[in-house]
């Protein structure tokens, strides 16, 4: 049975229409990455808003900034920073509103604390070890 | 090259493969995060309440008895799971069960309860999550013991096990 | 009847190994060839049993019932005998097995002491693999009762760059391990045959490099192009896991030419080659033993990573030692100029071990953490750019010098004439460039001169005296300009538009002017997906390409997966993902303008074909070796 334009035109849209519909159900509770209506209009807040969420990471992503991911968490996260910097607040106090919230886990940067002095300083003392060996071989191959 | 310097790379291997060994043989899921809550004071918040006209109001109700907060919402399937065990909570003597309900629909959570039975004294909505966030919770169903004094001990993420069921009993069990 | 057989092949690959061990031991030459030819056939057909049964989906076996579905295309079938954890083992017994009989192959009666003892070595290594396998991860558990079709597979695995990806990386690992047991072999035997061991230990080191870079970069290519995220390196602990064996794996290679040219650094060699293949092991820990999650993990389970840490244990304890008690005799005080091609190579050596370490703390910094303290911590990208990233640089400056400076000691005065010609074409290359794309971010800047810097040495000793210098390393070096040139410009130069679009309306970026002119349904083998259809117009209103990315639903996993529709050319990537919408509203959409993408992936191509290069001089010298 063959269909006409019309009626083919019609079936098509349904079609559209019931798989976004499917799609989005399933999306509802997920976003796209930063969307348009959470960009704010000020561009200096907007870098700011989008620098944070890139150091604030996906809590049930993997691996993943809240500014790459899908996760509706995520999207909560960068409206939530959004609104403190449009209230004011500097980027010391959102961090630590989330850290206070989530603790260090959430900042993909690791803090500077006594925890963490390892991880700070240990590379630099790899490279003066690495300058030292150099320096030793110069002054005995000289 | 002095000799003893020649043992270190065996030294700092074994070092390392100890942490590794301890790491793989004590319990832990690589994927919980503990809350950065725990034995911190409750979240200060205000919210609507499904059932009740007034508002909840946090200061005012965490000072008297040890609840339990359960995160929840309707389009969630361990929730649904793991209902059985919130229902043997309310009945316990001594704790009071509030759900706070997740980005949910209020009439379908009206009719969700109705078919799976209300152990919640009070049920909160938290339309948009921001409740959820300043409990730091990051994937629900999520579980919550606050203490009478209103310090949070204890968290659990995901629906409740068994095994996890007699963990909490064990630890309203301290606190009383 | 599968699972008989397969199990039968299995052990019998474990008598042989076993066997391989003992014989060796005694280097018995006829006993040797029997288990080495042994081991080789029956693990060959232990995997072309797995393979088998995935093409034809005999579901009975546990493993096919798992991981694969009738409806799931041929070369996916045959990809995904690798995809799981326990077929994987088995691809990298294979690996073993063959790396094993190119051991073997060198066996002469100059060297038999030698060779056997490699060959007993990795005998040991290969029992441990075929063990853990059989003991924990064997792929011919029988399903029972057995289903009509499987639970199907992940469908952001079904592409071609991943499917390939894993036998790339093994070639890489199982070459260390060759590597590794020669080191032991020579650590244990005092050389008294003064059989030149760094001879031997080459065309591991290169063919392991190689492949690992091809690898690695396929990995890349395939988070860029099937993740949807618009990156390619996430510095995620897997992901370090396979890079760490890789620096070292590049200061190995460099440093085993000043072995082979100047006897010196023979106990730094020895220990590289030792803690390369370590450190190869160690990422397959962190993998599959469950103690971090991550995109790339296996299914956990803490029993498999208890075994793998006692025989990284064994195989670390024992080497290490060794290697603390014997290398001494290795040291010998023939210091180079550190002004020379060998201090260039020695500088190189020393960054690409810093860089390592560094890598290495970030990536286990947050298990010591969780061990300590009752505390969880991240260490992400940003710890990585700002500690690892930086010490690339003063390589990267090296790496374009070091080539041209005289062997042992380098005349200050002859060295501007000789790098003057490559620092004006550098300058020549970054003005041009910088004319057209402008940055302030000075890593950035940096990376790019050194990009050119790099390319334009390499370019000029091909213009000049090509006999002198190996082809191989020029075409490798040459790649990883390009490769430098392509990662640094895509991410310092890279645009992003996100904006929601209705049917018939446009978004600009750069240059280009992009309508939305439909939304359709699409249908593939496995899915079902809602595809936008959007034309590219340049300033000019010529078409450039038509744009297609999908929004897929695969019904047999319920899983969704977005498809980037991607337009490359030499000079930039357009890159287009579709959100969440409806027809009213119109839908979110992403754009990406990220320039000189290709050349990422131009230049791993050529840093392959380098080594390909490489390795094929260096199978003549063998023969003559042998």
């Amino acid at each position: 049975m063959k269909m006409n334009n019309a009626n083919s035109f019609i079936l098509k849209r349904i079609l559209i229409i019931s798989l976004a519909f499917c799609i989005t159900q399933f999306f509802s509770n997920i976003s796209y990455t930063v969307e348009p209506d959470e960009i704010l209009q000020n561009q200096e807040y907007e870098l700011r808003a989008r620098n944070i969420s890139r150091n604030i990471r996906c809590m049930i992503c993997q691996n993943q900034s809240i500014d790459e991911s899908n996760a509706s968490l995520a999207k909560d996260l960068r409206i939530l920073i959004r609104n403190k910097i449009k209230e004011g607040s500097n980027d010391k106090e959102i961090y630590k509103f989330l850290t206070d919230r989530y603790g260090d886990f959430i900042l993909l940067k690791p803090p500077f604390n006594l925890n963490t002095l390892g991880l700070w300083f240990l590379p630099f003392i790899f490279l003066i070890l690495g300058i030292y060996i150099v320096f030793y071989h110069n002054k005995k191959s000289g | 090259m002095k000799k003893k310097l020649l043992i270190l790379p065996s030294i700092f291997f074994f070092i390392i493969l100890s942490i590794f060994f301890y790491l793989l043989i004590i319990e832990r899921n690589p994927s919980e995060l503990p809350s950065n809550l725990l034995n911190k004071n409750v979240p200060i918040f205000e919210t609507e309440s499904l059932f009740k006209n007034e508002k909840f109001i946090s200061s005012q109700e965490f000072k008297n008895e040890i609840i339990l907060v359960n995160f929840f919402a309707t389009w969630c399937k361990p929730c649904r799971d793991e209902h059985v065990y919130i229902k043997r909570f309310s009945n316990k003597k001594g704790i009071k069960v509030i759900g706070i309900n997740y980005k949910d629909n209020s009439k379908k959570t009206i009719k969700w309860l109705k078919n799976l039975g209300n152990p919640y004294s009070d049920v909160l909505i938290d339309k948009n999550g921001r409740v959820a966030i300043d409990w730091g919770v990051y994937g629900i169903p999520e579980t919550f013991i606050v203490n009478s004094k209103g310090i949070i001990k204890y968290r659990h993420v995901g629906p409740i096990t068994n095994e996890i069921y007699k963990k909490i009993n064990l630890i309203i069990n301290e606190n009383e | 009847m599968t699972t008989y057989l397969g199990n039968f092949l299995l052990s019998l690959s474990l008598f042989f190994a076993i066997s391989q061990f003992f014989v060796s031991k005694k280097n018995k030459f006829k006993f040797i060839t029997i288990t080495v030819n042994g081991l080789l056939i029956s693990s060959l057909l232990s995997f072309g049993l797995l393979m088998y049964s995935h093409i034809i989906s005999d579901f009975s076996i546990l493993n096919v019932f798992q991981n694969s579905h009738t409806t799931k295309p041929l070369f996916y079938k045959i990809s995904g005998v690798w995809g799981n954890h326990e077929g994987s083992m088995l691809l990298w017994i294979l690996v073993l097995t063959i790396f094993n009989y190119f051991i073997f192959k060198l066996y002469n009666k100059n060297n038999s002491i030698f060779i056997a003892k490699t060959l007993e070595i990795q005998a040991f290594i290969t029992t441990g693999f075929i063990l853990f396998t059989i003991l924990t991860s064997n792929p011919f558990q029988r399903m029972f009762p057995e289903q009509a079709n499987g639970l199907g597979f992940n469908p952001i695995l079904q592409d071609p760059a991943l499917a390939i990806h894993p036998p790339l990386l093994y070639i890489g690992y199982v070459g260390f391990s060759a590597a590794f047991s020669i080191s032991v072999a020579t650590l244990t035997l005092n050389n008294n045959e003064k059989v030149p061991w760094y001879n031997y230990m080459k065309p591991f080191v290169l063919a392991a490099w190689t492949f690992l870079t091809i690898g690695i970069a396929l990995g890349a290519v395939w988070a860029y192009y099937e993740l949807g995220w618009g990156g390619w390196w996430f510095w995620d602990p897997v992901e370090n896991a396979s890079f760490m064996p890789w620096l070292l794996g590049t200061a190995l290679l460099h440093s085993l030419i000043i072995v082979e040219k100047r006897k010196s650094l023979q106990a730094w060699v020895l220990l590289l080659a030792i803690l390369a293949f370590l450190l190869s092991v160690i990422g397959t820990f962190l993998v599959r033993s469950g103690i971090l999650t991550s995109v790339h993990t296996f299914a956990l389970d803490p029993s498999r990573g208890i075994y793998i840490l006692a025989f990284t244990a064994l195989l670390g304890g024992y080497s290490l030692v060794l290697f603390g008690k014997k290398s001494k005799k290795y040291f010998n005080t023939n210091y180079f100029a550190l002004f020379s091609r060998e201090g260039s190579i020695l500088i190189n050596n020393i960054l690409m071990v810093i860089i390592c370490a560094t890598v290495f703390l970030g990536t286990i910094y947050p298990l010591l953490i969780e061990a300590f303290t009752n505390n969880k911590i991240s260490v992400g990208e940003p710890y990585f750019n700002s500690t690892a990233v930086p010490i690339m640089l003063p390589a990267i400056l090296v790496m374009g010098v070091g080539p041209i400076l005289a062997w042992n000691r380098e005349e200050k005065s002859k060295i501007f004439k000789k790098i003057l010609p490559s620092v004006l074409l550098t300058g020549i290359m970054s003005g041009l460039i910088f004319s057209i794309y402008q940055s302030y971010n000075f890593i950035g800047i940096a990376g790019i001169i050194l990009a050119f810097w790099i390319i334009s040495n390499n370019i000029i000793i091909l213009f000049k005296q090509k006999k002198n210098y190996s082809s191989g390393m020029l075409v490798a070096h040459l790649g990883i300009g390009l490769l430098i040139l392509g990662i640094t410009g895509s991410s310092i130069w890279q645009e992003e538009k996100i904006t929601r679009l209705q049917i018939n309306t446009s978004a600009q970026i750069n240059k280009y002017n992009i309508i939305f002119k439909e939304i359709n349904e699409a249908k593939g083998p496995n899915y079902v997906a809602l595809k936008g259809n959007f034309t590219v117009y340049d300033e000019k209103k010529n078409i450039i390409t038509k744009l297609e990315p999908e929004n897929r639903y695969y019904p047999i996993t319920n899983s969704f997966t977005t498809e980037a529709s991607i337009h490359t050319n030499l000079a930039r990537d357009l890159y287009i993902v579709l959100g969440d919408g409806n027809l009213s509203e119109g839908w979110v959409v992403k754009i990406y303008y990220n320039p000189l993408v290709i050349w990422i992936w131009i230049g791993a191509l050529i840093i392959f074909i380098g080594g390909i290069i490489s390795i094929s001089n260096n199978l003549k010298k063998i023969k003559i070796l042998s």
